[in-house]
């Protein structure tokens, strides 16, 4: 039951880019289209739910056995960048259409704060393994949600008449806004 | 030397408008949304950021030239993680409520693109003192900014500044202030504004 | 040197270096830190209770657990009431409750929000003085609960925050659990009497010799 919770709750309720900020560059960065804001949210989930996997078992077996917590950011982020790069030499040799694909957005995932973010938050909260494994999916998920919808929107937006000022960056971040509004909607989901 | 005073000055300057983040170079954006929902916090964000981004400047400048080229993001990350630790655990040690408040967002300045962003397109290829101006004033810029977000956030959805109370009673909080839905909105206005004055002052 | 080398060696140093800056700076950090939560430790103990100018630490375990309870003191060193710590999950992680209650285990004195990782705007409005003030004087027998979008009808109730109620929920549940812990620990009769051996951190007899 708490797995279903964290899902919901870290995928909607408590959405990654429109409650705690996170993912912010690329939701603005990466949305204008659909088909790029999709192989970016796809990448981004197979990156953090990798990375749960692989910080979780750092921070309790290593870091915490070691008793140097205090090299947590630099671990995160070093193993965070090592994944990336992997993953993406990866994909290049077994798959160059998927490089092709999603090549150009991997190394942009390692400064994406969601990434970090989801290790930090994983630790915070106490999360077991699979705890942890489901945060980072679900986190993946979310962010997923959040950059289609708003391509969806702009994509639409782009036959409008948006006064000049606000095109581009001032315009998504006001819908980004409308949408973190809609979002709250949700709160009352596991209340019960 | 003036040419090269106006330079360095010219270093300093862009980040205080012309280039300023997150409204013109829109970078940073996660902590100006996250943090700004008060004065003292969008500035106590502010000048971390401000004394990561120098500390990171100098060093990635003075160790430019013996730096692999293949392994510098790494290289750089590693130091500015660093950074973020020892500030950190300062904050931590020395402003325990202000560490509190700005709570995972601290760590976060190590993916804080302003940070690499500048590493990389400036500091790795300049001397240490531009590298310092451009810092600075980049750090200054992004302060100026967070505690402008911080203070309409702040008085229209508290009422107060830096937690003194400046409307009265009769002024009903408009908590959405407060929340991500507001922040996001603020910062979009912010972003428009700065580009209408821009505009204006180009003399279309 | 060739260019991997090279690269090692540029990791190799950075990563040692680092390691050895965070290692000092620990060092230098950790005791201000530690001390800074004994601190909000101990306003926390005064803060739920009010009457408290002193308190007095005593543990006992029970079930395998460490209770550990802060018997408040006035100035005339009478008991005024016991502080304890109520933590659980909350909504997002855990939510540390500080509890200050009577010493007929009736009535609450008031509670401070220690630690939470709640939705900022919602939940991590459990922070707020309108909130907690709900809970000084409210009655925990049989048990604290929570009523919602009306005010409190018995003297057992407080009202969740609108939009957030499982964090109201978290501190309701967390504080129940502590008081039945802190009972079977501490009864009622026990708790007026912890012997002077826990004695209070600030009274420390001035030590001789030794210098810092």
């Amino acid at each position: 039951m708490k797995l279903i919770m964290i899902f919901i709750s870290a995928s909607l309720i408590n959405n990654f880019v429109l409650t705690y900020f996170l993912g912010i560059c690329p939701f603005l960065g990466v949305s204008n289209k659909t088909e790029n804001a999709l192989n970016m949210g796809l990448a981004t989930t197979f990156v953090m739910t990798l990375t749960a996997a692989v910080t979780w078992p750092l921070y309790t077996y290593v870091l915490v056995r070691f008793n140097v917590p205090f090299l947590e950011y630099v671990a995160f982020i070093i193993t965070i960048a090592a994944l990336v790069q992997f993953v993406e030499m990866y994909i290049r040799k077994s798959s160059p259409a998927l490089y092709r694909a999603l090549g150009i957005y991997l190394p942009l995932i390692t400064t994406n704060c969601a990434v970090l973010g989801l290790a930090l938050f994983m630790v915070l909260r106490d999360y077991n393994y699979l705890q942890s494994i489901i945060f980072g999916f679900a986190t993946g998920v979310g962010f997923t949600i959040a950059m289609l919808m708003m391509s969806g929107i702009r994509e639409e937006l782009e036959f409008a008449d948006v006064p000049r000022h606000f095109r581009g960056t001032s315009i998504t971040l006001i819908i980004a806004g409308m949408m973190a509004l809609a979002f709250m909607g949700f709160a009352g989901l596991m209340s019960g | 030397m003036a040419e090269n005073n106006t330079s360095l000055f010219h270093e300093f300057k862009k980040g205080l408008w012309q280039d300023i983040p997150p409204f013109r170079l829109v970078l940073g954006t996660c902590p100006a949304l996250a943090v700004t929902n008060s004065v003292i916090n969008g500035v106590s964000m502010g000048l971390a950021t401000l004394f990561v981004l120098l500390s990171a400047n100098i060093i990635i400048s003075a160790i430019r030239k013996y730096v692999t080229s293949q392994v510098r993001i790494g290289v750089y990350v590693v130091i500015i993680a660093l950074l973020v630790t020892v500030t950190d655990l300062f904050l931590a040690a020395e402003f325990p409520p202000i560490s509190k408040a700005l709570g995972p967002y601290v760590p976060l300045i190590i993916v804080n693109c302003i940070i690499l962003g500048r590493a990389e397109a400036f500091a790795q290829r300049n001397p240490v003192v531009p590298s310092i101006m451009d810092a600075l004033g980049m750090g200054i810029g992004f302060t100026m900014s967070l505690f402008t977000m911080g203070l309409i956030r702040e008085l229209l959805g508290f009422g107060s500044i830096l937690k003194v109370k400046i409307l009265g009673g009769w002024f009903e909080p408009w908590i959405v202030m407060i929340l991500p839905a507001g922040a996001f909105m603020v910062f979009g206005g912010l972003v428009a504004l700065v580009n209408y004055i821009t505009h204006r002052r180009s003399g279309t | 040197m060739n260019n991997v080398t090279k690269m090692f060696l540029n990791l190799i140093i950075v990563g040692a270096f680092s390691g050895a800056v965070l290692a000092w700076v620990f060092h230098l950090a950790d005791p201000l830190i530690q001390a800074n939560r004994e601190k909000e430790l101990k306003e926390s103990i005064f803060k739920v209770l009010p009457e408290a100018k002193d308190y007095r630490k005593a543990e006992k375990g029970l079930a395998g657990e460490n209770i550990v309870v802060y018997l408040g003191l006035d100035e005339d060193k009478k008991p005024v009431g016991v502080a304890f710590k109520a933590d659980g999950g909350g909504f997002q992680g855990n939510v540390g409750v500080m509890v200050g209650l009577d010493l007929e285990y009736q009535s609450l004195k008031g509670v401070e929000i220690l630690d939470q990782l709640e939705t900022p705007g919602l939940g991590d409005r459990i922070r707020e003085t309108e909130f907690k003030e709900q809970f000084k004087g409210v009655e925990v027998r049989p048990r604290l609960e929570y009523i919602k979008y009306r005010k409190p009808e018995k003297p057992n109730q407080i009202q969740a925050i609108t939009g957030a109620t499982i964090s109201s929920k978290a501190v309701v549940t967390n504080i129940n659990k502590a008081v039945e812990k802190v009972l079977a620990a501490f009864p009622q009769g026990e708790i007026s009497t912890i012997p002077a051996e826990a004695a209070a951190p600030e009274a420390s007899p001035h030590e001789t010799g030794g210098d810092r």
